[in-house]
């Protein structure tokens, strides 16, 4: 069975790095394929790298409040080049409020500080599946 | 249930004097203000700490208030931090920056910025200490006391300098180990000569035991840094007892009660030691080390926010037992952004009912004596000994930065960490224990959660004030700190002194001293070199 391809990255001067790294070992240990992309990516970055790597799901990890303004960019950029990689977006400055918003512009999962491990892994699982579903 | 926070040294049930074989006072502890100083530096009537708390947001005007107003509440020293940009030397109109200027902490570019940041602080009189850069804090502070005014010789406070970890750890600004090293070095002789009331030389082991160091990792990691910038100190020329007097440490405190006292205790008396034994300084204020003290942001939550509240208190409590002479106390919102004007409030007031209403702090080393702490600074001397000892075995500490040794020792921490709580083997109350339903957990919420926009028309006001100077001025400035640069046996703080006076920037100034070590201006390569 394929590994799930996971991309792990963070956006702009964003510099705090101890979520994206504990989260990209948790899906490495989880069977997980992760591309580490760390920190310091544009938007179009993450994109190229996600669609080089064939990735099924792209992870954007924040510290800070640059996720109001990088994910909407993001989403745009994908819509322009009619690119459909989900989207997941964690951070310790996300609250529940943030999450809703974010799903509701467009990304797949949107994880708050509270998230679980496993909640995290399951959310992964499920939407990887149901890309390789559309897909099929 | 486990009831302890997950201690480096697990504590027993109960001490007797059978924990402290071979325990000499005169030698181990001696009286506060005697060497080896493990009972504090100070001795007589115990004064109060500097009571502070981390400021700075937006843009100068902005930060300028929110000192004023915590001054008038009684805080009595600045802590200053910079936004994103700031910390890594960028300017704000650069692309990259643009999303988190003013948001985490107060941008400062150029010294029309510090001009309005110290506008009508008396610099004289109350002690400034920042976690910006140390090249550009210092110009900002010296230059900004100059034009108005106040005696350079009388300026006091303290700046981070960390050529080890501050790159790898905290703040990347993209600056090879050479030229961090150096810049360490430089500000440090400068202050010497410039500044000599000024803690020129901080040791902030705060940020990198972050990652979720052991107290004795913290420490040890602090004493490799510190060691090998007072033996490039002294290659210099300089005098042992010139340097050692400008020494101030800022350690982390997480939730561990007396073991966060024990560290402190056993830190002040390896230091002690240190400088007398080792590297031969003679004047008692040499060896008696200035500590101060950032409570910790990983021990606290996001979850149930007024727990922090409680966390604050504790830790406060711990510190002041401990003797440190200053105490910032994250406040209760840390886990989502820089203090707001409640939890500033509430960390300061903190401060003040133990200082004030408690009576914690009127004794010195209160806990002296006590089995438990004693032997507890016993083991924490040891460990501390012993991880200093391994890591300089394993070869220069700075070959060691460069290759990223310490890098994935901070990441395997990290992870260390977050397993720890995960399975409940750290215990975390509103976290991995007590937890409340998303709905219940509202109180404070709305305090913790509010954010702050960036400060974009601050941008364009950057940009404006670029297109204003001449440029030919800057460019030639940035020359001279060029070529200066190339030649590692000059200081290079006149003419970056000289540079920002003239108008330049500090993304302008940190993009030429990277040229000159032959790196790219912009690391992003998203702006124009002017050189």
């Amino acid at each position: 069975m394929k590994k799930i391809r996971v991309l792990i990255g963070m956006m702009g001067l964003d510099q705090h790095e101890a979520g994206a790294i504990s989260v990209s070992r948790l899906l490495r240990d989880a069977g997980m394929e992760v591309v580490y992309m760390g920190r310091f990516n544009s938007s179009d970055m993450i994109i190229r790298a996600a669609l080089q790597e064939d990735v099924d799901v792209i992870g954007l990890s924040f510290h800070s409040w640059d996720f109001l303004y990088y994910v909407p960019e993001m989403i745009e950029m994908m819509k322009e080049r009619d690119i459909t990689i989900p989207i997941i977006v964690g951070g310790s400055v996300i609250t529940k409020d943030d999450a809703n918003k974010l799903r509701a512009m467009g990304t797949a999962d949107a994880f708050c500080p509270s998230a679980a491990d496993h909640e995290i892994i399951e959310s992964i699982n499920t939407i990887a599946r149901q890309g390789s579903e559309r897909d099929e | 249930m486990k009831h302890n926070s997950h201690p480096t040294i697990s504590l027993k049930p109960v001490y007797t004097p059978e924990d402290l074989n071979d325990f000499n006072y005169r030698q181990d502890l001696n009286d506060p203000g005697a060497f080896p100083y493990t009972r504090g530096r100070m001795s007589g009537v115990r004064s109060s700490w500097v009571q502070r708390g981390l400021s700075g947001e937006g843009d100068a005007s902005r930060s300028n208030e929110q000192f004023k107003y915590l001054i008038q509440q009684g805080q009595t020293g600045i802590d200053v931090i910079g936004d994103t940009p700031t910390m890594i030397c960028m300017d704000p109109d650069h692309p990259f920056s643009v999303p988190t200027v003013g948001t985490q902490g107060v941008s400062l570019c150029c010294l029309y910025d510090y001009l309005g940041l110290f506008k009508d602080i008396p610099l004289d009189s109350i002690a400034i200490s920042s976690s910006i850069p140390n090249i550009f804090t210092l110009s900002g502070l010296y230059l900004a006391a100059k034009k108005n005014g106040f005696d350079t010789d009388k300026l006091r406070g303290s700046v981070i300098q960390s050529p080890f970890f501050f790159e790898e750890c905290g703040y990347t600004a993209h600056l090879p180990f050479p030229l961090r090293l150096r810049l360490t070095l430089d500000s440090i002789e400068f202050c010497l000569k410039k500044m000599p009331k000024f803690h020129s030389f901080l040791e902030n082991t705060y940020f990198f035991s972050e990652t979720g160091l052991t107290t004795d990792e913290e420490i040890a990691f602090g004493f490799v840094e510190m060691r090998h910038t007072i033996r490039q100190l002294l290659k210099r020329g300089l005098e042992i007892d010139d340097i050692a007097r400008h020494i101030v440490w800022l350690v982390n405190c997480r939730m561990d009660f007396f073991e966060e006292i024990a560290k402190i205790r056993a830190t002040r008396r390896i230091f002690a030691r240190m400088m007398r034994d080792e590297f031969g300084a003679k004047n008692p204020r040499s060896q008696s080390l200035t500590m101060t003290c950032h409570t910790s942001g990983i021990a606290l939550t996001a979850q149930q926010p007024f727990n922090n509240i409680v966390r604050g208190a504790i830790q406060c409590a711990a510190l002041v037992m401990a003797g440190i002479q200053a105490i910032e106390i994250s406040a209760f919102d840390e886990p989502f952004r820089t203090p707001s004007p409640e939890s500033h409030l509430v960390s300061l007031r903190t401060q003040q009912v133990i200082d004030l209403e408690s009576g914690i702090g009127k004794v010195h080393d209160p806990l002296g004596g006590s089995y438990l702490v004693e032997s507890l600074t016993n083991q924490m001397e040891q460990k501390i000994l012993d991880g200093v000892r391994k890591v300089e075995a394993l070869g220069d500490p700075a070959d060691l930065s460069a290759k990223g040794w310490f890098k994935k020792f901070f990441e395997d921490s990290m992870e260390r960490y977050h397993k720890d709580i995960e399975s409940k083997q750290r215990i975390k109350v509103g976290t991995n224990v007590h937890q409340m339903p998303e709905h219940e957990d509202t109180m404070l919420r709305d305090v913790a959660e509010a954010k702050i926009q960036p400060y974009i028309w601050h941008v364009e006001r950057i940009r404006r004030y670029k297109e204003r100077r001449d440029r030919d001025t800057i460019k030639e400035a940035l020359l001279t700190l060029k070529h200066t640069a190339r030649d590692t046996s000059d200081n290079l703080m006149d003419s970056i002194l000289e540079a920002f006076e003239k108008g330049a920037t500090i993304g302008e100034i940190t993009g030429a001293l990277r040229t000159a070590y032959d790196c790219p201006y912009d690391p992003y390569n998203k702006m124009a070199s002017p050189l």
